[in-house]
């Protein structure tokens, strides 16, 4: 009997077009609308005004400083993330590895908005770390600037978004062929002359992966900023929040528009780059 | 194992490494838990003897939080019953698509890349032109989405046990698509079926942002916890936050246990 792959499928793809993309795709149009004040919403004419209005009010700074900050982010992510990769792959034994991995899933069912207010007791003029910097002497005074800065956000982010990057690089290592790394020691290459020439290369799509999945979940993020940020802190998604309370409604699609495409552009490219979906066929435990 | 890896300074910056992201993820709600069992007001560690549910008891009577807990269970298990239900669906037609698998699985995961309060706020803006009232199917229908990419490549994952030579085999029997679906598959994933429902499930009811343009007049917990703490935490927000976190960890590690020894049940 023929197998019904297409129908099967056709539920999904209509939930997941009509809430998904629909209204991505209505945004997109209506941001090219005209703000209508005396109604409080949009009428069908063309306007560029609220892309216009992304340049003023140092909106477009914004943009970039999210996009900066989920590009450090996503860096420290791929720079403690990989070592933790490979601890799992190369060294650990079958029970420690198991228990790793189950260790880097929980955070993903676990409340980000939890632990991002839990750094405020770790961070805090009266946290974790002010008491032991002045236990141990380091400091008369608490640091300040450890909550509510740039430095809380980041620090925020990174324990949000670890767990992103870890499965996509654990992926890649198990695709590694061990006999490649074996030869390239029986021909006498030490540790990093293997790491550099044969494991980063291969796994260079896991890398790339994880990296993409934190960017693109930082740069969408707002929690982090919202708990730990600075008074004047603000991410894309704040700043959508805060146009949409003056109902500033083609601002708020204009916003959501670049994004979407700056963010689905990276994950387009990435995809044919690296063939990301490749990276998840196969997966097992 | 690699031998070049096995020098000991390597292994112990490995490791480093390992316990430092592990640190970063796990000791501030950890910390969280044990100050909530702190009866001062500071937050702080409590000492051994001073240990007490006091703001654990001082919970019952935040009403506030607990029918904003109630909403969530609700909105949670509505988004749970539908993904499992979507992603089982999804995962048997991925199973079919052949040279369309990598195209159908990335349209799937897309939502996930979503900005959660442009999702939101996309979503609001549709149903307020339809005439839809926000009331808890408008929150699901967020959560859905975010829910939905998990419990797919949790169900997909759970589709190793089923070898094409079980299915194979039935239809030589006889089976038709539906025997087989229901007499092999179905059993074979049903840890699967199990983890994604309870993955969705906590995926909702800890989700925040996509609530936000979409709430009715009953806030979500995460929306309601997010105002108390924002408005001079009262420690029975950690009593709350510990729980929850507590709660979530427990799942997961009932979900991954189980699948460990279903495991061990197949390869025997």
């Amino acid at each position: 009997m023929k197998s019904p792959g297409f129908l099967l499928a056709l539920p999904t793809a209509l939930i997941v077009l009509l809430l998904g993309f629909v209204p991505l795709i209505v945004i997109l149009v209506w941001s090219f609308w005209t703000w209508d004040p005396a109604t409080y919403w949009i009428r069908p004419e063309f306007s560029l005004a609220g892309y216009e209005a992304i340049l003023e009010a140092g909106r477009w700074s914004v943009i970039l400083g999210s996009l900066g900050k989920a590009f450090l982010t996503a860096t420290i992510c791929v720079a403690i993330g990989y070592p933790a990769a490979m601890a799992v792959h190369f060294l650990a034994s079958r029970r420690t590895a198991l228990l790793l991995m189950a260790l880097f899933t929980i955070p993903f069912f676990t409340s980000y908005m939890i632990r991002a207010f839990s750094w405020r007791l770790v961070l805090g003029r009266n946290g974790l770390i002010n008491g032991w910097l002045m236990d141990v002497g380091i400091v008369d005074q608490p640091l300040d600037w450890l909550l509510f800065s740039n430095f809380a956000v980041n620090v925020g982010l990174v324990a949000s978004y670890l767990p992103f990057v870890i499965f996509p690089l654990i992926l890649s290592m198990q695709r590694v062929e061990p006999s490649l790394l074996a030869a390239s020691q029986d021909l006498g290459a030490g540790f990093w002359r293997t790491f550099r020439s044969v494991l980063l290369p291969l796994t260079q799509a896991g890398i790339f992966a994880g990296f993409l999945f934190v960017f693109v979940m930082a740069a969408g993020s707002a929690t982090e900023v919202q708990m730990l940020g600075g008074a004047a802190a603000s991410m894309i998604s704040v700043m959508i929040n805060d146009v949409m309370r003056v109902v500033n409604f083609p601002l708020a699609f204009a916003i959501s528009t670049v994004v979407m495409i700056i963010l689905f552009g990276l994950i387009y490219i990435g995809n044919r780059l690296f063939k990301l979906t490749r990276l998840f066929e196969g997966f097992t435990w | 194992m690699v031998a070049s890896f096995e020098s000991r300074p390597l292994k112990v910056a490995i490791w480093l490494m390992t316990a430092i992201g592990l640190a970063i993820i796990y000791v501030p709600p950890l910390y969280l838990v044990a100050v909530s069992f702190n009866p001062a007001l500071q937050p702080a560690l409590p000492r051994l003897s001073d240990i007490s549910l006091t703001w654990y008891v001082a919970l019952a009577k935040e009403r506030t939080l607990i029918s904003a807990l109630q909403e969530s269970l609700l909105i949670a298990t509505i988004t749970a019953l539908v993904a499992t239900g979507l992603a089982l669906l999804s995962a048997l037609a991925y199973m079919d698509l052949g040279k369309w698998r990598s195209r159908w699985f990335m349209f799937v995961l897309l939502p996930m890349f979503v900005p959660g309060i442009i999702q939101g706020l996309s979503l609001s803006v549709i149903f307020g032109r339809i005439g839809l009232k926000p009331f808890w199917g408008t929150v699901a229908a967020s959560h859905l989405l975010w829910a939905l990419p998990f419990a797919f490549t949790v169900i997909l994952t759970s589709m190793a046990a089923v070898r094409r030579s079980y299915l194979l085999a039935a239809s030589d029997l006889g089976a038709s698509w539906w025997r087989q679906l229901v007499d092999v598959t179905l059993p074979l994933i049903k840890p699967g079926l199990v983890a994604a429902f309870i993955f969705s499930f906590l995926l909702s009811l800890n989700e925040f942002g996509r609530a936000f343009y979409l709430v009715g007049r009953q806030n979500t917990l995460p929306l309601a916890m997010f105002g108390k703490m924002n408005s001079g935490a009262s420690p029975t927000i950690y009593a709350l936050s510990g729980s929850i976190f507590l709660a979530s960890i427990l799942a997961v590690a009932f979900v991954l246990l189980a699948a460990r020894s279903n495991d061990r049940k197949l390869r025997r």
